[in-house]
């Protein structure tokens, strides 16, 4: 097992996709024939490196140095490994940035067909995962620290038993993407006389798979290709942010979003939801509908399609949500684009997303913007199977249950009664890395290895394949879920070679070998012709029923995921829990959204605590938060919340004398709201207006990091002809056409006074940022991309609730307007690096001054603290060490990043434009002896930005994007008519609604 | 020899004798401490020892331990600074500027005035050094030669013009102070029976023989001294000033604040003079040096510059008014009607209102009614410093950044500690040293001032 796992790591190194080394095959060969005296030094050096950061239980062994560097490896370098995400079923590409043998930083991988370059928030935080000490490191039997080859007898023997008596083995997992796992999965099940895999996910999309079953025949969820697409139309689809495959359909929606002075056209994005998405913050119009009224909405929409393209009708039977112009409209503009529309919709009625799938067939959309025929696997959930799956338990008929990849018992309400009939089940396994709720019943937890540890591959879209490769060694003694179920078959075999003999068998002709190596390294199979096949765009014209809403209660609850926080899976990453949420901008909780007019009505302050109670007893009981844009109906919880062992945060965050626990005694990190889960008609259902809401009269502070939310000043002490700011600059799509600069707020410009002299001219490079606030979805991933890369502390909850978080990089959400004329704008905010720095001339010690190339730096070593630069920033982005957060918790601290400062108390802090990534492009170029060349440097943020929302770059190079995006005339600067003289420029947001304002966003108030 | 041209009623009551004044006014040094003393000084002692540990806590565990946040970067502690530099101009003023004009009857307070303005810069000083984050390094403040390549300090800061202006006024007001004290001292010296407290006061003295060339050189020496500190007073809140005033932020960024800041300085210092003469009067038993008329000046004194603040508050709104700027009228908007209204209203009516009853001649010599205004002035003037930093810093230009500002207990603790330190110095002070200058209220009284008869009364 060691020497193989060493030829793993061999082969990853073997594969280095660093551009100051090739990928060799001739280590490889050496490598296949054991031990080489290289291997034996580099694995060595390794495990010094490891033990040397702290890392107590690092396999270490003797420490040698390194006489000589085996090739491509270099303290203190950098490479990049390409691999797979495995922070969710979407399995984004991943480039894996790794310095002395530990993964640092996840970045996107440009050529990944799906993910295009860009990863979310969630797979910027797989390192701290990785990292994570309370990670299991041993099998557990039992509760008790086991080894595998005890589990290994006992379950071989456990299993021949079943195999014997024919007794039931039920495999659940999360939606696996990985052909390799999933023929492991099948071929391990196939040795009993009664095995199923059944794949569910905390928040289901089984509906759309079942509706697809009836209408085209195959039980998929279709890839959606919104860069197709001149018109979408999502009921409560949150495709921007939670749904399905967000990075993918980022880039994909964000293709049609930029609109230039030559071709002044964009995608025209409707979203009808009741609460307040992301997606809905970003689309171009948006109508209130609660979320029991998306069938009835979508068959007024489906007969007004189907009467003018002459389909067969489908009637409605009710009246309408929303007014009949806005549905004729909807309809107009659909059949308008037949072909190239969309039509979402998140419900799990299959007749809703049956009447979604029929208005699609009608718009002829299948074959155009929808793909049948490569299908995404992201999603392969069938509820039917869970609720069977269910009552199996409950009748006692399962004797194994193996569970991977979610928990089961948290994501379950408990009128399931899954855990009360799970101690009926005499086998249960469970993979997981922690002890969750599932776990903790299973008789063995055999911990599967972090994503970053392991060999896997995945095939996310039909045809789309690509590889992951660990980047690390195991921290613990985990094992791969591959080489369990291989060892459970009297077969071990590392999974290394497991995946090797799988992917032997559909390699295409030619040398094996090659291949293998150039999708190691690439992270992606070239690609090929998919099977051909039928193509599967026959429609099969289900017929829908369709009854009238059984409306219970006056509310109607919403179950929704959480952009960062979709399912418990991550519940044990601080990085996330203290990422804001992009919508509320609230951290480490979850809570009932209710809107501003119901919340007047009860008298519910933020953070007023709440029970909702549900008619079939389910009732729980968290903060409120009062949510602009939310229908009036409608209650909105998070699921996903409330994860067993999240009271580990509880120390998260500075000790002080009036510091508060992140998590109280007893409580855990939000609520699990998974108790107001409903089933009904094999799906799980995630609306139900069977709910009642009760003040408790308790309260519990919810951690926001921004308290004011519109751009409007509050009316009370607004200026007459100054009540609204200006920091984001916005248009029509009609507007922009006649004038692209239209939407200029006319009295900013930038003066041609200069206070000081220009006597420090540019000479080298100067760099600039600019930001399209039209692509930029607030999807939140800078800001991980950035903690990660800056060493930036997790301060908890306390914190935050005071204003002290750390982020350098924050989203400022606005909103302005109201009803359906709300609009909301993501502004991306950080250190603007100004030419004028207000920041610069207040220091007393110098501690913060401008380089030659425009760059505002900050000198840990001199700050003495006295926030005079903070105070003075009008961008208000200078972050403040109030204490020494960088403290010792061992292994977490392999994730910092050794080439950024970590900085002590009492010093000031900001973004540096990442200076240590420009540094490191400036030694290349003096080898190279070239110029920085344009898109060499990238920041952090940038880098991974799903929407490629962001342009860094050499502004003196006058060909560079950045240069070219400062004239845009969409460019503008925040707080412009300060004279501060910004590096970062924004482009202006074009809605593509009619008209040639946009009410009183528009409005010129400084003269 | 001709009375006085006009009517003004004597500077010293109580038919005193030049001895009388001599032993009344070192008498509370001479006699052992009072229990009121001792109550007193054990109150403050409190307060000073509170504060230490809050200080000693903070700097061992990190500025978080105030109320202060991304937005907000300063608030008691700067309030503070700015409240405490502001108490120690009244002294100078009447030290200094009352002295070049001649004003006699700035002797009954001016000694206790001058201890008072060293205290309150001494209590100045520490908050720019504890509100720093890493205060071990606060010597990187000053321009020094270093071996650290060409590291200067920054001369465009004006946190460090605040370090010159401090550092030198408190140079400068320590010894007038002490210099004012040498005549006192000799006396002290001639008087005492205690061997140390008669060796202290001898080396101290400076040997002081009470020729005529010797008072000569003294008040040569006391005049330059008076003229050096004079413009001090208007530079050192000149300069605290333009902490804010060069800055962007609205609502700092002002160029009323010069004057702005001088008016309210003496105006709060005469307020605290007024609140600490009363109590010395009568605990020290001196209603005949410290009488009725100079509380009746000192109140007219403080009308008018409170006049002046509020002068300055409507300047502020006019200005902001009048320019036009949506930034600089919201933040005057939401200084009156913001989140943080009770603390403008509180300096409004304190500053501008309460002193208004001056104007009536009964409240200015009704003892129990100036202390009320005067403590009423001295909160007034706290609330304004916190007014300008916390109002203007907590709602800026970025709406997603407005924050609140709530202090911390280990804040308002230092607080406390501040006035600890305060008080504490200052009963020390009133057991070592004369609190009334002997020598000058000598010649203020009529009895001492030879171009005045000795009264008919007192002859017969």
């Amino acid at each position: 097992m060691g020497n193989r796992r060493q030829n793993d790591r061999r082969m990853n190194l073997a594969n280095a996709r660093a551009p100051q080394r090739p990928a060799s095959n001739l280590e490889h060969m050496t490598a296949q024939q054991g031990v080489s005296r290289r291997q034996f030094l580099e694995a060595t050096g390794f495990s010094l490196t490891l033990a040397m950061a702290g890392c107590g239980q690092a396999p270490t062994q003797t420490a040698l140095p390194l006489p000589d560097q085996p090739a491509g490896l270099s303290p203190g370098i950098r490479q990049a490994f390409a691999s797979t995400c495995g922070g969710c079923s979407a399995a984004c590409g991943l480039l894996v940035s790794v310095q002395d043998g530990r993964p640092l930083k996840m970045e996107g991988l440009p050529e990944h067909p799906l993910s295009q370059g860009g990863l979310c928030a969630i797979g910027q935080a797989q390192t701290i995962e990785l990292y994570d000490n309370l990670r299991l490191r041993d099998p557990l039997e039992q509760g008790q620290v086991t080894n595998w080859e005890s589990v290994d007898r006992a379950m071989t023997e456990n299993l021949a038993n079943i195999r014997r008596d024919g007794g039931a083995v039920r495999f659940v997992t999360a939606t696996i993407t990985s052909p390799t796992l999933k023929g492991a999965i099948d071929e391990f099940l196939e040795g009993f006389s009664d095995g199923k895999h059944i794949t569910c996910e905390q928040r289901s999309c089984s509906a759309i798979l079942d509706a697809h079953l009836q209408s085209h025949g195959r039980r998929v969820v279709p890839r959606y290709l919104f860069e197709q697409a001149d018109v979408i139309v999502s009921f409560g689809a949150d495709f921007l942010g939670t749904w399905i495959s967000p990075v993918e359909f980022t880039a994909g929606w964000r293709k049609r979003r930029v609109p230039t002075p030559e071709s002044p056209v964009m995608s025209k994005h409707v979203q009808l939801e009741g609460r307040m998405s992301l997606t809905g913050t970003n689309a171009d119009q948006r109508f209130l509908v609660a979320p029991d009224e998306y069938g009835n909405a979508l068959s007024h929409l489906a007969s007004r399609i189907m009467q003018q393209i002459g389909a067969a009708a489908i009637e409605p039977v009710e009246e309408p949500p929303v007014s009949e112009a806005v549905l004729d409209d909807l309809a107009r503009q659909l059949t308008e684009a037949r072909g190239s529309s969309l039509v979402l919709c998140d419900s799990q009625d299959t007749n809703i997303q049956l009447i979604v799938n029929a208005i699609n067939q009608a718009l002829g959309n299948y074959g155009q913007t929808i793909d049948l025929d490569q299908y995404s696997q992201q999603r392969q959930e069938s509820d039917t199977d869970l609720l069977t799956l269910l009552d199996e338990i409950r009748n006692g008929t399962v004797a194994a249950l193996f569970v991977a990849g979610n928990d089961l018992l948290h994501s379950l309400p408990k009128q399931f009664e899954a855990s009360e009939s799970l101690k009926h089940v005499p086998l249960v396994v469970s993979f997981a890395q922690r002890v969750d709720a599932t776990a903790s019943a299973a008789k063995y937890i055999c911990p599967d290895h972090h994503p970053l540890e392991s060999w896997l591959d995945a095939e996310p879209t039909r045809g789309v394949v690509s590889m992951q490769q660990p980047t690390i060694r195991p921290m613990g003694n985990t094992r791969s879920m591959l080489e369990s179920l291989a060892a459970w078959q009297d077969r071990p075999t590392p999974a290394f070679d497991l995946l090797q003999q799988a992917w032997q068998q559909r390699a295409p002709a030619g040398d094996f070998q090659t291949h293998w190596e150039r999708t190691v390294h690439d992270g992606l199979e070239p690609s090929r012709e998919t099977d051909g096949g039928p193509s599967r765009t026959e429609y099969l014209a289900p017929t829908v029923e369709l009854a009238p809403q059984q409306r219970v209660g006056e509310y109607v609850l919403e179950l929704y995921s959480k952009v960062g926080m979709p399912d418990a899976r991550h519940a044990h990453n601080p990085w996330l829990h203290e990422l804001p949420d992009p919508v509320t901008k609230i951290t480490w909780d979850n809570y009932v959204s209710v809107s501003p007019a119901t919340a007047e009505r009860l008298s519910l302050q933020e953070g007023d605590i709440v029970e909702i109670s549900t008619a079939d007893g389910a009732n729980i009981a968290l903060p409120a938060h009062v949510q602009i844009g939310q229908h009036d109906r409608v209650l909105a919880v998070a699921l996903g919340y409330g994860a067993p062992g999240t009271d580990r945060f509880a120390g998260i965050g500075p000790d002080w004398l009036e510091a508060q626990p992140t998590v109280k005694p007893g409580e855990l990190v939000g609520v699990n709201a998974a108790d107001l889960i409903r089933a009904e008609q094999d799906t799980l259902r995630y609306v139900r207006s069977d709910v009642t809401l009760r003040r408790t009269g308790g309260r519990k502070d919810l951690a926001a990091t921004q308290l004011h939310h519109r751009l409007e000043v509050p009316p009370m002490v607004a200026p007459p002809g100054a009540e609204l700011r200006h920091p984001v600059q916005r248009t029509t799509l009609d507007a922009y056409a006649n004038d692209p600069g239209a939407g200029a707020v006319s009295s900013h410009h930038l003066p041609e006074q200069q206070l000081w002299p220009e006597d420090h001219p540019k000479h080298g490079h100067w760099w600039g940022m600019i930001i399209d606030l039209n692509a930029c979805t607030g999807c939140s991933a800078c800001v991980v991309a950035c903690q990660a890369e800056n060493n930036i502390p997790v301060v908890g909850k306390d914190e935050v609730r005071r204003q002290r978080e750390m982020h350098w990089m924050r989203i400022d959400r606005y909103y302005s307007g109201e009803g359906d004329d709300l609009l909301t704008a993501h502004q991306p905010m950080m250190c603007h690096h100004c030419d004028n720095a207000p920041c610069e001339t207040v220091c007393p010690v110098l501690a913060t001054t401008h380089s030659d190339e425009g760059i505002n730096e900050q000198t840990y070593n001199r700050c003495v603290g006295t926030r005079y630069c903070a105070n003075n920033c009008p961008y208000k982005v200078r972050r403040f060490n109030w204490f020494e957060y960088s403290r010792d918790s061992g292994v977490l601290n392999l994730a910092l990043n050794p080439d950024v400062t970590v900085r002590s108390r009492g010093v000031m802090e900001k973004c540096t434009m990442c200076v240590q990534r420009i540094e490191a492009g400036r030694i290349a170029s003096r080898r190279s002896g070239e110029r920085i060349s344009d898109g060499q440097v990238l920041t952090a943020c940038q880098q991974s930005c799903p929407a490629q929302a962001i342009t860094f770059g050499d502004r003196n190079d006058h060909e560079s994007l950045v240069s070219q995006a400062w004239h845009d005339p969409r460019a503008y600067f925040v707080l412009e008519e300060l004279n501060v003289r910004p590096s970062v420029g924004y482009l202006r947001q074009v809605k593509n609604r009619p008209g040639d304002d946009l009410g009183p966003q528009s409005e010129a108030s400084h003269d | 020899m001709t009375e006085p041209t006009y009517d003004q009623p004597p500077l010293v009551t109580g038919d005193k004798s030049l001895d009388d004044v001599t032993r009344d006014i070192c008498a509370p040094m001479e006699r052992k401490p009072t229990g009121l003393w001792w109550a007193a000084f054990i109150a403050s002692f409190s307060a000073l020892v509170l504060g230490i540990v809050a200080v000693w806590y903070q700097l061992v565990t990190g500025i978080g331990t105030w109320g202060l946040n991304k937005t907000v970067g300063w608030g008691f502690d700067i309030t503070n600074f700015v409240f405490w530099v502001g108490i120690g101009h009244a002294g100078t003023l009447i030290s200094a500027v009352l002295f070049l004009f001649r004003q006699k009857w700035r002797t009954a307070v001016n000694r206790s005035a001058e201890a008072m303005t060293l205290f309150a810069v001494i209590c100045a000083g520490v908050f720019p050094l504890i509100h720093m984050g890493r205060t071990w390094l606060a010597y990187w403040t000053l321009p020094y030669p270093n071996a650290r390549g060409s590291l200067w300090v920054n001369f465009k800061s004006p946190l460090l013009w605040d370090v010159f202006a401090i550092s030198t006024y408190l140079l400068v007001s320590a010894v007038f102070w002490y210099v004012g004290l040498i005549p006192d001292l000799a006396t002290i010296r001639d008087r005492s029976t205690n061997k140390w407290r008669k060796r202290c006061a001898r080396f101290l003295s400076l040997g002081w023989n009470g020729s005529a060339r010797t008072w000569h050189r003294y008040e040569t020496v006391y005049m330059l001294l008076a003229g050096l500190a004079t413009p001090l007073v208007f530079s050192v809140h000149t300069i605290v000033s333009m902490d804010f005033a060069t800055s962007v932020i609205p609502g700092w960024h002002t160029t009323i604040f010069p004057p702005y800041f001088v008016a309210g300085a003496i105006f709060s210092g005469l307020a605290m003079v007024l609140t600490l003469a009363i109590i010395a009067r009568k605990t020290m038993r001196l209603e005949d040096y410290i009488t009725k008329t100079h509380i009746e000046r000192m109140c007219k004194l403080m009308l008018s510059m409170g006049c002046i603040v509020g002068l300055a508050y409507a300047t502020e709104f006019f200005t902001a008014f009048y320019s036009g700027n949506g930034y600089e009228q919201f933040v005057f908007l939401n200084r009156a009607l913001g989140p943080f209204a009770v603390a403008y209203w509180i300096m409004v009516s304190c500053n501008v209102f309460v002193p208004q009853l001056l104007w009536i001649k009964g409240v200015r010599r009704n003892l129990a009614a100036v202390f009320a205004i005067a403590i009423a002035v001295n909160v007034g003037m706290w609330f304004e410093r916190f007014v300008i930093i916390v109002t203007s810093l907590h709602r800026d230009f970025l709406p997603t950044s407005w924050a609140d500002y709530v202090p911390s207990l280990v804040e308002i603790a230092t607080f406390i500690g501040s006035f600890g330190l305060f008080f504490t110095c200052f009963l020390i002070f009133c057991r070592i040293a004369p609190s009334i200058a002997i020598a000058e209220v000598k010649a203020a009284a009529e009895l001492g001032n030879p171009k005045l008869p000795v009264s008919e009364e007192r002859a017969a």
